[in-house]
């Protein structure tokens, strides 16, 4: 694998096993037992209902792009090659949103309530990224 | 809402630090100047201040211990808060229910940046557009998207805000266009060369919807601004620029959250600072809003009631941002042209309109009631000052 230039996530405790989920291509987000919500970022208690008690699920990795900007100025040179690429708010079907890239379109093409589903980029031999594309 | 606390409390002094590159100093020089100009303008003696309030928490930001002891202030009472651009005017408003409290009777507020050197030091911070301590960023859910920098949330709301309300890319140029016709007629302004349309829209794209000309101005700036007692103020210097309303609003669920990209905990903030003066958003003969973004200028005239929500972009195209227009606003030249100072000095800038300190070119005629907007904490905080030359 080519040099890995880009910034690579730093997990925090309440995040390892999102990052753990992505590593095996699988989109994990924690489920409230008490009121069925879904949450992100991770949490130890449910931000609706303060419960401690949640279960882990894999989620469909479906959803739409709420709202996205397109960068065009270069903050970081690992991205010059990817200018202009989309930075996008996704929201996913279980209702938590996140933010990512979409991926597989020019950014003029991707609109607001587009539909899109997750794809998983393995950036290094230890790290992959969730990313979306349009919904196939 | 109590309205107890209106008008019992007044700024009495303000002052600024050069602004724009200025190498030699950092930020608690900055500070230093700036306080020691609002003192000397509020005519009172150093040794009456017992109350001293920043926004920090670090050096960069002005620790009050730090700038106390450049100051050399002992004091009653002191703190620093942590709301970004909404600090300053939490900081007037925490002054006054300090003073009401007891615990003080005269307080010194400011702010300082040196955000130009900052971001110039060298290539990387440039590019970055560095003006905190890189190891406070962000470090997952971010930057391995490549997300970064200030500016793209306010791209997010704007495209949002587009999608829902037609509004439009010349609507926010005329944001950046009135601002800088303020600006040039603010010889301290740092950045008050002539701005076209043509020139807004020709500008390079930082995170589209945005480009150059939608983002504030990064600047070596400070301010400070000198409260106290109306009883005390009226033995000083000054014409007291009456403290009549204040108010805020944290959207703490994140800019991310709900609809919260387009209807702001602004509006909460105005609720409030509006109850407690008694007084409504067509009371309000000026306003100096924060302005990091033209974006966050338009959410704010609907947020604040200054127009109905969707309606911002056709607002500030009217020309109603402009002097002699329904509502003139950042009168020095806001964020955006004069220089950016987390919205310490459009506290200052409120202040001089309220005592009506400029000549024909630059003072809003028969000015009473200001209105001035802090905004920040990573997009989530608002808060809102209502100034008035009377009770």
């Amino acid at each position: 694998m080519t040099t890995y230039n880009k910034p690579i996530p730093v997990p925090s405790p309440s995040t390892e096993f999102f990052w753990t989920g992505v590593k095996e291509h699988q989109l994990l987000l924690q489920q409230c037992d008490k009121c069925s919500a879904y949450r992100f970022p991770p949490s130890p208690i449910c931000p609706e209902c303060l419960s401690s008690d949640y279960t882990v699920k894999p989620v469909s990795g479906k959803g739409t792009v709420f709202t996205f900007g397109v960068y065009h100025r270069l903050y970081s040179p690992a991205f010059e090659g990817d200018l202009p690429y989309t930075v996008g708010m996704i929201e996913l079907e279980e209702g938590p949103r996140l933010v990512s890239n979409v991926v597989g379109i020019a950014p003029d093409d991707v609109y607001c309530g587009m539909p899109v589903e997750v794809t998983f980029d393995d950036i290094t031999d230890d790290a992959t990224l969730y990313k979306f594309k349009p919904a196939g | 809402m109590d309205r107890k606390l209106t008008g019992k409390y007044a700024i009495v002094g303000v002052g600024q630090s050069p602004l724009g590159k200025v190498p030699d100093m950092g930020p608690l020089d900055l500070l230093a100047v700036a306080a020691k100009n609002a003192i000397e303008d509020s005519g009172i003696d150093k040794n009456d201040i017992d109350g001293l309030i920043t926004r920090g928490p670090d050096d960069i930001n002005n620790h009050h211990q730090r700038i106390g002891q450049v100051l050399g202030l002992d004091v009653n009472f002191s703190t620093s808060t942590d709301n970004g651009g909404a600090s300053q005017i939490i900081n007037v408003a925490i002054a006054c229910m300090a003073i009401e409290a007891g615990m003080c009777n005269t307080v010194l507020v400011g702010y300082a940046r040196d955000s130009w050197s900052r971001s110039h030091r060298n290539r990387s911070a440039n590019m970055m557009v560095q003006t905190t301590d890189p190891s406070l960023a962000r470090r997952e859910f971010g930057p391995e998207f490549g997300m970064f920098g200030a500016p793209v949330n306010y791209a997010l709301s704007a495209r949002l805000h587009m999608q829902q309300y037609g509004t439009t890319k010349e609507q926010l140029g005329s944001i950046a266009l009135a601002f800088r016709e303020h600006a040039q007629r603010n010889p301290l302004a740092f950045i008050r060369k002539p701005l076209t349309m043509e020139d807004y829209l020709d500008a390079k794209t930082i995170v589209d919807p945005l480009s150059f000309y939608d983002c504030s101005i990064f600047a070596d700036a400070g301010g400070a601004v000198v409260v106290t007692t109306l009883e005390r103020a009226e033995a000083l210097a000054q014409s007291p620029v009456h403290i009549l309303g204040f108010g805020f609003g944290n959207n703490l669920r994140g800019w991310h959250y709900g609809d919260h990209m387009v209807n702001t905990g602004a509006k909460r903030a105005g609720e409030t600072a509006y109850s407690m003066a008694g007084v409504g958003p067509k009371d309000i003969d000026a306003a100096q809003l924060y302005d990091c973004f033209t974006q966050m200028v338009l959410l704010q005239l609907e947020d604040y009631g200054f127009c109905e929500k969707g309606e911002g972009g056709p607002f500030a195209a009217s020309g109603a941002l402009r002097l002699g227009g329904v509502l003139p606003t950042n009168t020095s030249g806001g964020q955006l042209s004069e220089a950016h100072a987390e919205g310490m000095l459009q506290v200052v800038e409120g202040v001089h309109q309220a005592r009506r300190d400029y000549g024909p070119d630059r003072q809003v005629k028969d000015a009473e009631l200001v209105f001035v907007s802090g905004h920040g904490g990573a997009t989530t905080c608002q808060s809102a000052l209502i100034l008035g030359n009377h009770r």
